[in-house]
């Protein structure tokens, strides 16, 4: 016989306890869950994508950069090929990622093809111009500076994040 | 712009500065050419695509105008006009038409704008990044017809 004899009373109780704990963590469980549902979820912006520049090979020059990634319309999935111009700052050694989507209309801006005003991005739609390091040119029509891509450099290559608009310096 | 209902409202509210209609022109036939036309279809969808991912803010991309290849050539050219004569009225300043089919290009004398007209290339056998890459150099030559026809006025 052993010692600690189990009364009703205690079996009881204690199963009581443990099938009462069960459903209780059972209802707590997806409660918890989706109270903290925002700090797990993967961070969308946060995806970089590699591109086939070489870090090392980026000069002052302005150079175009494709990189594709898989979009979703709906239930259509296709594969998107987006632009950069990326250059790397010689006052600062910074490297620059500049979307080519105007921000007029959207069009592509093309860096240094119109004559007259060498050495700024182009927009061959309604003629907008932005400096080098993205800033829209007064006087002409778009009103904000060109997106900038965040970017990180991984065994050499660079990988572009999702462009951001630029905040004002 | 591309036919969806954003950015057709995008272009209603900045006509002045999205004037330039582009309508590709695909033909449809059947039997032994079936293969041929959606060759054709293929490619121009691809370049109009990419035309307007350069032009966004200028252009607007129509739906394309698709005709039977056995139908009387007079009937599908007055069809064309009837969209020719309510794109004028929607206050668009240049009609561009883009086409692979070799019969328009005798009738480009009755329509209102310019008609391009690219030889279709196969793109069947081609990787993406070979497509991609033929498709960006096409673009690039028609850009500068563009850029030019709108500097004109």
């Amino acid at each position: 016989m052993s010692k600690e004899r189990v009364s009703r009373r205690q079996f009881l109780s204690y199963t009581l306890t443990g099938v009462g704990g069960f459903m209780a963590a059972g209802m707590l469980m997806p409660m918890v869950r989706f109270a903290v549902d925002p700090v797990l979820k993967a961070e969308g912006g946060g995806d970089f994508i590699a591109t086939k520049q070489k870090v090392s090979e980026l000069t002052d020059e302005p150079v175009r950069v494709d990189f594709t990634f898989k979009q979703k319309d709906a239930w259509y999935e296709s594969e998107v090929t987006n632009t950069a111009w990326v250059y790397r700052d010689k006052s600062t050694d910074k490297i620059v990622a500049l979307s080519p989507v105007c921000k007029h209309l959207g069009c592509t801006v093309n860096w240094n093809t119109d004559k007259e005003h060498p050495n700024q991005f182009f927009c061959p739609c309604h003629y907008g111009r932005y400096e080098k390091n993205g800033k829209n040119i007064a006087g002409t029509p778009p009103l904000a500076p060109l997106d900038v891509y965040p970017f990180k450099e991984k065994d050499g290559f660079l990988y572009l994040g999702k462009a951001e608009p630029r905040k004002e310096a | 712009m591309k036919w969806i209902p954003q950015e057709v409202q995008t272009t209603l509210d900045a006509i002045e500065y999205v004037d330039t209609a582009v309508i590709p022109i695909y033909s449809i036939a059947f039997g032994g050419e079936m293969k041929q036309s959606a060759a054709m279809v293929e490619f121009i969808t691809l370049l109009t695509s990419h035309l307007e991912r350069q032009f966004t803010g200028r252009i607007l991309l129509f739906p394309p105008f698709t005709y039977l290849k056995s139908e009387d050539s007079e009937k599908v050219l007055s069809e064309l006009i009837k969209w020719e004569d309510n794109i004028v009225k929607s206050d668009f300043k240049h009609i561009v038409y883009i086409t692979s089919e070799l019969d328009w290009r005798s009738h480009e004398q009755s329509l209102g704008g310019p008609l391009l007209w690219l030889p279709s290339i196969p793109l069947e056998d081609m990787n993406d990044s070979q497509k991609i890459g033929l498709i960006d150099s096409q673009v690039k030559q028609i850009s500068t017809f563009f850029t030019q026809k709108w500097n004109e006025n």
